[in-house]
């Protein structure tokens, strides 16, 4: 005990021990709110019958978009063959990780009933869009978990206590290309379907549309990657633990760049195809996202901030270079991300749409999440933050050291012959 | 690159025979959930918008036999427009349509139909994640954001709970008081003619605004009332298919003022 209290006492004023401190105030306060919640039910939130869906859910949308990183990594190092982008793979398969667990931390809060949770893998109506997200995530989940097991594997404390065991989770990378299979097609499954929870809600005419799937998807590739990169840059400037190789950065993030292109095409045209003729709901669920109360978040956080000027950045050679330039857009994909899902979520809330034929005037409906809302949530992403920095600090999660080979294409002259194997 | 167990080839001929299978599956099962199995008798309701006065009394028999929290309610009375000055009311109930956007999107298959048309909610499966009331376009889905303790101040003046009370954390609809029409079947009572075996809203009702019965038996009172009257049904360009019919009000009947 007294050994504990002296080392919290030297450390707690560095900026790791400050950082923990704060950190671990977050998820203390979230403790307290996910007791109350389940105590007293989700009354104590300002979820209603008209808003039945919040801030938890924003959360869970986000993490699991923003872990889309490590099954896009994945697919590109051990599909495509593109080997030395391996070291961002293992910052994104951790990332991922731990953005899968925060998704479910927010599930569980957000069920009426978490103790039947389990349920959910057991009774199956197939023809449910969250069935089917359910199982993915499941499934990829534990995906995720063989694929995290070699980064465990490099813990010291565990390879100097258990060698066997930890060679054994080391094993588990001869796996990678089956787990990358694996990975990519559960998330092209769960990634877009999440989308089409929203697309296939007749109900909604705001959210009732084919792009909502496809929107989510390249939403999540974006936002995933962003953050695997945000997050390896971080990472190296502010531990000595992490180590980048900024032209692998670099490259991703002109691709990168060039996909937000491809984006940007979809929101217009997604947008603008929303402005013509008036039916009832959409128009004013519309207009509250470019007009109203949500168009902050929509024209700032979505587009311009989120979408429009990270593009500049990524694709203008001097901005992307200069890591400061870089890290700001890939913080503001990430920002932008978030938005929309924020955005999607409670647009088709706000406007509450009427079904009385001879009154079809549109109801409006407002939420704010409340402070047991705020506080479990801020907990939630105090928590992926904390896995991150003790993975980078302990568990050489961001370390372009470990592939050492680059497999740069050789160019070659006409007729010169090459000596090789 | 002959040793490479997963190349790029195999990648893809694995990821095309998946998305044929997925989509072989899917299609079969479309095909298959095309509507519900269909039974004996059908139920449906009729709500003859020219009786309806607004006294709730509807809703607070229903509250008081199906024992619903006070603050909630299974069947609302909206308001809807007005006919030469007189304001005119929806009653609204589940519809119990015939394609439940809840029964597709339950993730556990705890909203689903029976073979007489009724859309019941199993409560012990739900794990109440609130996407049927996300996907119910008549808002007809009520949650139980807290438990709901102590007496219900609806009985025993508008009736005796017929039902179990929900528990916290599910959310509940109305079920067409099916307790009623069961047992009613079972003692050889008609659903629709005998008050014992009809909906309690349908009981209550001071007008006779509201008529229950069997879709499947052309003499029944709805079948009647749908063959001799117009009628509607709420968002019906949805496709949902309610049960739950409505007749307008008509001029001639309403006199001003």
């Amino acid at each position: 005990m007294k050994t504990i209290i002296k080392t919290i006492r030297e450390n707690i004023f560095t900026p790791w021990g400050l950082w923990l401190a704060i950190l671990g105030l977050f998820l203390f306060s979230a403790l307290i709110a996910g007791i109350a919640v389940f105590w007293k039910g989700l009354v104590i939130t300002n979820l209603t019958d008209l808003v039945p869906w919040g801030l938890w859910i924003t959360i869970d949308l986000s993490a699991i978009a923003l872990a889309a990183g490590a099954f896009s990594m994945c697919a590109i190092v051990y599909l495509f063959g593109l080997k030395r982008y391996e070291p961002l793979a293992r910052t994104a398969t951790f990332i991922g990780f731990t953005g899968y667990s925060m998704a479910m931390m927010a599930l569980l809060l957000d069920i009426g009933r978490p103790d039947r949770f389990w349920k959910s893998f057991v009774f199956w109506n197939t023809h449910s869009l969250l069935w089917e997200v359910t199982m993915c995530v499941l499934l990829y989940f534990t995906v995720l978990l063989l694929e995290v097991m070699p980064i465990f594997a490099s813990f010291d404390w565990l390879r100097n206590k258990y060698p066997k065991l930890a060679a054994k989770m080391e094993h588990m990378h001869h796996y990678a290309p089956v787990l990358a299979i694996f990975g990519l097609a559960l998330s092209s499954l769960h990634q877009s379907s999440l989308g089409a929870v929203y697309g296939v809600i007749k109900a909604r005419p705001i959210w009732y549309r084919p792009e909502m799937s496809v929107l989510f998807m390249f939403t999540a590739i974006l936002g995933g990657v962003s953050l695997t990169l945000l997050a390896s840059m971080l990472a190296a400037r502010l531990t000595s633990k992490a180590r980048i190789n900024d032209m692998l950065i670099e490259r991703v993030s002109q691709v990168l760049g060039y996909m937000m292109i491809g984006y940007l095409y979809w929101r217009f045209w997604d947008w603008l195809a929303q402005t013509y003729t008036y039916e009832p709901g959409r128009t004013e669920a519309f207009e509250i996202l470019t007009k109203g109360q949500l168009s902050f978040n929509f024209w700032f956080g979505e587009m311009l901030f989120g979408a429009l000027l990270p593009t500049i950045i990524l694709l203008y050679k001097p901005l992307r270079q200069a890591p400061l330039w870089r890290m700001l857009a890939f913080a503001m994909i990430v920002g932008g991300v978030v938005a929309f899902r924020f955005d999607t979520n409670i647009v088709g809330f706000l406007a509450v749409i009427p079904y009385i034929p001879g009154d079809m005037a549109v109801q409006y409906t407002t939420y704010t999440p409340s402070f047991v809302e705020w506080a479990a949530g801020l907990g939630i992403i105090a928590f992926g933050l904390l896995a991150f920095s003790v993975g980078a600090k302990y568990l050489r999660i961001v370390d372009h050291r470990l592939v050492s080979e680059e497999h740069e294409p050789v160019m070659v002259k006409a007729g010169e012959v090459v000596a090789g194997d | 690159m002959t040793q490479n167990k997963f190349n790029r080839r195999d990648f893809i001929k694995l990821s095309a025979v998946g998305l044929a299978a997925a989509a072989g599956a899917r299609l079969i099962e479309e095909v298959q959930a095309s509507g519900a199995e269909k039974g004996k008798h059908q139920w449906a309701m009729v709500i003859n918008q020219s009786k309806c006065t607004g006294c709730e009394q509807c809703s607070l028999a229903c509250n008081a036999n199906n024992d619903i929290n006070p603050a909630m309610r299974w069947n609302k009375v909206l308001k809807d427009g007005t006919v030469k000055g007189n304001q005119v009311y929806v009653p609204r109930p589940c519809m119990q349509c015939e394609n439940a956007p809840c029964v597709e999107v339950c993730p556990v298959g705890a909203s689903y139909y029976r073979d007489d048309g009724i859309v019941m909610m199993d409560y012990e499966k739900c794990i109440g994640c609130r996407y049927c009331q996300v996907a119910c376009p008549y808002d007809a889905r009520v949650f139980n954001w807290e438990s709901f303790e102590g007496e219900n101040p609806y009985v025993p003046e508008w009736g005796d709970p017929e039902v179990e009370r929900r528990p916290r954390g599910v959310p509940e609809k109305c079920s067409f008081c099916y307790q009623r029409i069961d047992r009613g079947l079972e003692l050889g009572l008609v659903p629709g003619e005998d008050p014992a075996a009809t909906p309690v809203c349908v009981v209550a009702c001071p007008t006779g605004a509201r008529i229950f019965g069997d879709l499947n038996d052309p003499n029944s009172k709805v079948s009647q009332a749908l063959r001799e009257n117009p009628s509607y049904r709420l968002r019906e360009n949805l496709g949902t298919k309610p049960r739950v019919y409505y007749l307008p009000v008509k001029d001639n009947v309403i006199t001003e003022g």
